[in-house]
């Protein structure tokens, strides 16, 4: 018991506080954007060509360092989980809402997290895409009794992806940093040969090691997850208040 | 060593990744940047026409029981992500007001694409309960299975589309 994080469920700070903290979060969120690489246009619609592949890459290790610290700090004891908010999944909606979004972005050449960035830096067409987004939420949420029941259809509770496949919590940690890996691999792969060694940017040596380091520490301590059961990470059996939507294998009944 | 304007992507993704465990650690939930447009639509709209905004089938549950759709956590962190762009950009003089395009496109048909674009993921945002990083990068850390699924028809989508706007780019 008393368990300190997140701070906001446990009581230890306040709502107000809370609220407070959100910007120095942002803050290095948005700075983080920025040296990715992520306030130019050009270099996320690159990605789409595969002539700059740095946008996944920076996506993958985003994901990689929030799954391993979000599980290890709940398998560490440190984070009670049950009271992190886990995003439920309505999958047909989600699906055709990803090739909606994947389509605008390759002829926008944001999405809106960067191009909110890309305003702050003075990028013009990160102004009008930003017009154009606002546009789009309107027409979503005023003509919503049009796509509602889509919007809130094959709804599957928070479920995850070691539920979906039966297999240990730890041991999908460790294949996701291995799809990471051997995404990362295959897509600069395909950079060099569509485009040509010469053409793609390219990191320097004490980086490439640096990145080689950290690489090869997200893979042991993958290794090190897959030999915790679930239980250890979170406990499945208890049907926790704060799920907003039940969980998807535990209940029988649909909201 | 010292990484310049341009970061290598692993340590400039791990950022991102930290900003997001911090949010995990303080606020349990996850970062995001589409929910607060939506918010800034409902408070725009909600001055132009209340009656009507506060009936929304969508926009009214902002205002249930007199709340404020600005005075939310999404939004608090979309001020500091518009701080923190802003400072990185500025300390590397880079802060520039231009338009961004590919060598072969005007810039009046690159801000008529970038509006077109806005729109559809403005839309597409909205029907996915989230964004690349709300939705995809946070989904994709508590293994979502809506978020992978959500990630992997992003890129679906936009290979697809690729070869129809490739003169925008390259």
């Amino acid at each position: 018991m008393d368990i300190a994080a997140p701070f906001a469920k446990t009581g230890l700070i306040s709502a107000a506080t809370n609220l407070w903290l959100a910007i120095p979060i942002g803050i290095i969120f948005g700075y983080a954007l920025f040296h990715a690489g992520f306030t130019d246009s050009r270099r996320i619609a690159w990605a789409f060509y595969f002539k700059d592949v740095g946008v996944p890459v920076v996506m993958f290790s985003a994901i990689v360092t929030g799954m391993i610290g979000l599980w290890g700090l709940s398998l560490a004891g440190l984070i009670d989980i049950s009271l992190v908010y886990m995003l439920p999944t309505y999958l047909v909606p989600m699906a055709v809402g990803g090739v909606l979004f994947g389509i605008g972005m390759v002829i926008g050449g944001y999405c809106p997290g960067t191009a909110i960035a890309a305003v702050a830096t003075g990028k013009l067409d990160g102004v009008v895409f930003i017009g154009g987004f606002l546009i789009g939420s309107m027409v979503f949420g005023d003509f919503f009794p049009v796509w509602g029941d889509f919007y809130n259809s094959d709804y599957m509770g928070a479920f995850r992806l070691d539920q979906l496949m039966g297999i240990g919590l730890g041991s999908t940690v460790l294949l996701m940093v291995i799809i990471a890996v051997v995404g990362t691999i295959s897509m600069i792969f395909v950079q060099d040969l569509v485009w040509g060694e010469k053409n793609t940017l390219k990191t320097s040596r004490p980086f490439m090691k640096l990145q080689g380091a950290l690489v090869a520490l997200a893979i042991v301590i993958g290794t090190v997850f897959a030999f915790f059961p679930t239980e250890s990470f979170i406990d499945d059996t208890v049907e926790t208040p704060f799920y907003i939507v039940p969980k998807a294998d535990m209940t029988g009944t649909t909201p | 060593m010292r990484f310049g304007t341009r970061w290598p992507p692993v340590p400039a993704g791990i950022l991102i990744g930290i900003s997001m465990l911090l949010a995990f650690v303080v606020a349990g939930r996850g970062i995001g940047a589409s929910g607060a447009m939506t918010r800034l639509v409902a408070w725009v709209q909600h001055g132009l026409f209340p009656v009507a905004t506060e009936q929304s089938a969508y926009f009214g549950k902002y205002f249930a029981d007199g709340a404020h759709p600005l005075n939310d956590y999404v939004v608090f962190l979309l001020v500091g992500l518009l701080i923190g762009a802003f400072v990185a950009a500025w300390l590397s003089g880079e802060l520039r007001v231009e338009v961004l395009r590919g060598p072969n496109i005007t810039t009046r048909n690159r801000l008529l694409l970038a509006m077109l674009g806005g729109i559809l993921t403005g839309f597409a945002a909205r029907l996915a309960r989230g964004c690349t990083s709300g939705q995809g990068l946070v989904g994709g850390a508590e293994l979502s299975v809506g978020a992978w699924t959500f990630l992997l028809c992003i890129f679906a989508g936009g290979w697809m589309a690729a070869w129809f706007v490739r003169k925008q780019w390259i």
